[in-house]
């Protein structure tokens, strides 16, 4: 019931409601843990109840885990990024509440996109831009809110609040590419030790 | 007699082998496999629209072998000319390669040199693309040398203009449209006198983002440098019973098949149109199309050279079939050069390398097809369901069918079946359009209930839903927490993690 009620404080008041979330205990893992549950469960419902029309991908093409990992990767990787940026330029901001105000920032999505994505229904091709609107209102808000939270949790001005978004993008796409040499490494490494057992089985 | 023994148990195994043999002959597979593209570019299985009939390299006729025969023109008696270039010379064979004429002279005026290309107008004139000769010939119908159209002279041709004619149509006014090897301006349009009148239909170079950007970095000296982009070359070309140029282009990834309006404007095309094979797999190349015939139902013939396939495309684009392929087995082909039909639909494709020519004929279920799509073109969707249906009975790979048959149901108004069948076609436009329909059908059927249930939302929203909200508002506010917080709430905030 609180999760709810911050929820719905996030879309009336977002301001006050990123104040409030400073505040000592209010911050929790198990709602930013739920609410991106819920993100990932209302993306799958959006794909259920998209109209014919409007499907861009076959069935085939739709996975479960690269949904996921598509809501759950930009989510930790500008968090980290966030935190790392802020803590440098003098935020205030704690870890903890970035995670979970970043979450919380996604609330707009969770709750409208299911409501929106009906709409495909109901509308022809034709009719593509209202639908196309709508989205763009969601999608547009979820940015303000992640603006806001960067605003009021650091106490930055208008300014530095834009100067650290872009330095956190930056940082979220360093981040991207040294996980992937990381990968590729980590990756020529095992095959190397696998290839190394395998040759000495075969030998003895 | 031990030789004649030998030999009457040779035939005997012969024939034994034969009778074992023939009838696996008779039911042998074509070495090509059919296919088409769906709606989502994979390859899918179908069956074949044109099988092969037979081949004729000239040999033991009274013809003589052929050699490097470069193109085919089939006139409308569907008496075949053979630009035979290898020999100098142009066959005229009747459907049965029965020779019936030979055009080009052993000397004097009238002997060609490596003729590329042929057309007959319907008086029987013969225009000859005599290439290596610079020249078009033209002979008179009984086979005599008339006279020659000499290279074209026009200070629009450019300094660095080689006049090498390959191939050539002469539309209804008598003007010649004549496809110059190099030339990447166009067709060169010249009268009958041999004065060049203008280039037609020549390709644009498209736009490209590397080029626009070295434009704008490189100095003077470095432009200099960078080969300059030209438009790509027109391969062949070939008129339609209504007098509309098609031509075929070497390279590029798209259009490479287009009709010209009198302007030379691209009728055919809209957007990128991909023509060829997808390459689902396999090395990428682009196809080379070299020779292209439509036949008076504006089927499109297109033959690659790269692949030695043959693509058939109706007059809107659809492809229907893919026959041949690259191999040494009958129907299949080693390099494709020219390619035209006789009246009956019977292909006559020109191989190059091989000196001869094959024969690909209709298969039913081609003919099916295309009988099936001549309707769907006029846009006599009714008329045309039932071939369609029975084409799925066939082969239910084939998605053009599910559209057609959608697009019947449209018209005949049953849009929910025609939703259903768009569906199975994938083409999302269309579905939505029938939607569209269909809703507004429903909106007119059930306009009581809809209207019941607006007002019944409205009353809800109006005058039910405000005292609730009230209600559970004033609730949560006698637990304690706020419902309006304000700067420094941070203990109210504390107070409601408590409540």
């Amino acid at each position: 019931m609180n999760t709810l009620r911050m929820m719905g404080k996030v879309l009336r008041h977002p301001n006050e409601f990123y104040y409030d979330l400073q505040a000592p205990g209010v911050a929790r893992w198990s709602h930013a843990i739920l609410l991106i549950i819920l993100a990932f469960i209302a993306r799958m419902i959006s794909i259920l109840v998209t109209g014919y029309a409007f499907e861009t991908r076959e069935p085939y093409e739709i996975s479960f885990l690269f949904e996921f990992v598509w809501i759950v990767v930009p989510w930790i990787s500008w968090s980290i990024s966030n935190w790392a940026v802020s803590t440098i330029l003098d935020g205030e901001g704690k870890f903890k509440e970035i995670v979970v105000g970043s979450a919380y920032a996604l609330v707009p999505y969770i709750v409208f996109v299911v409501p929106v994505t009906l709409l495909t229904n109901v509308l022809s091709l034709d009719e593509a831009s209202t639908y196309r609107l709508f989205m763009s209102i969601i999608q547009f808000w979820v940015i303000l809110l992640f603006l806001i939270k960067v605003r009021v949790l650091h106490d930055f001005e208008i300014g530095k609040m834009i100067w650290i978004t872009i330095l956190t993008l930056i940082g979220m796409f360093i981040m991207w590419f040294v996980c992937f040499i990381l990968y590729g490494l980590i990756d020529e490494f095992v095959n190397f030790i696998i290839n190394l057992f395998k040759e000495i089985s075969f030998r003895t | 007699m031990r030789y004649a023994f030998t030999r009457s148990w040779r035939s005997f195994i012969v024939t034994l082998c034969l009778a074992v043999l023939m009838p696996v002959a008779v039911y042998a597979d074509s070495p090509y496999e059919g296919y088409i593209y769906n709606n989502l570019e994979e390859d899918v299985h179908s069956i074949n629209g044109y099988l092969y009939l037979d081949s004729w390299d000239g040999f033991g006729t009274e013809a003589g072998p052929l050699n490097a025969p470069e193109d085919i023109f089939v006139d409308a008696n569907d008496r075949i000319y053979v630009a035979d270039a290898g020999n100098n010379r142009i066959l005229l064979l009747d459907d049965e390669f029965e020779l019936i004429r030979i055009y080009g002279d052993a000397d004097g005026p009238g002997k060609l040199n490596n003729p590329k290309g042929v057309f007959v107008t319907e008086d029987g004139t013969v225009y000859v693309a005599d290439t290596n000769n610079k020249r078009v010939a033209v002979f008179n119908a009984d086979g005599s040398y008339e006279r020659e159209i000499p290279e074209p002279k026009s200070s629009l041709l450019g300094d660095n203009f080689v006049y090498s004619p390959s191939k050539l149509i002469v539309d209804k006014r008598g003007y010649l449209f004549v496809v110059s090897n190099g030339t990447t301006n166009g067709l060169l349009q010249i009268s009958q006198n041999g004065e060049f009148e203008s280039f037609f239909g020549g390709n644009r170079v498209s736009f490209n983002w590397t080029r626009l950007l070295l434009r704008w970095f490189a100095s003077e000296e470095q432009r200099a440098q960078i080969v300059a982009e030209r438009p790509l070359e027109i391969s062949n070309l070939y008129q339609d019973t209504e007098g509309f140029i098609y031509t075929t282009t070497l390279g590029g990834q798209y259009n490479q098949v287009k009709r010209l309006s009198p302007v030379g404007v691209d009728t055919l095309n809209q957007g990128n149109v991909w023509y060829g094979d997808y390459y689902v797999s396999g090395p990428f190349s682009l196809p080379a199309f070299v020779d292209v015939t439509v036949d008076r139902n504006g089927l499109i013939t297109i033959i690659d050279q790269n692949s030695n396939k043959a693509f058939q495309y109706n007059k809107l684009g659809y492809l229907l079939f893919i026959f041949g392929g690259t191999g040494e087995q009958n129907g299949l082909m080693k390099t494709v050069s020219a390619i035209d039909q006789t009246s009956d639909g019977t292909m006559y494709i020109a191989d190059s390398s091989r000196n001869r020519i094959d024969r690909f004929r209709t298969t039913p279920f081609g003919e099916l097809v295309h009988r099936a799509s001549a309707l769907y073109v006029e846009g006599r969707y009714e008329e045309a369901e039932e071939l369609w249906r029975e084409v799925l009975r066939y082969n239910s790979n084939y998605d053009m069918a599910y559209h057609a048959i959608g697009k019947a149901m449209y018209k005949a108004e049953r849009y929910e079946e025609a939703m259903q069948y768009f569906k199975l076609a994938r083409t999302r436009g269309d579905y939505s359009q029938a939607f569209k329909e269909y809703r507004k059908e429903l909106m007119r059927e059930h306009f009581e209930w809809i209207l019941v249930g607006v007002v019944v939302l409205f009353i809800l929203i109006r005058y039910v839903l405000p005292p609730l909200v009230r209600k559970l508002r004033a609730r949560i506010g006698s637990s304690g927490t706020n419902s309006r917080p304000h700067a420094g709430n941070q203990a109210i905030v504390k107070e409601g993690e408590a409540g």
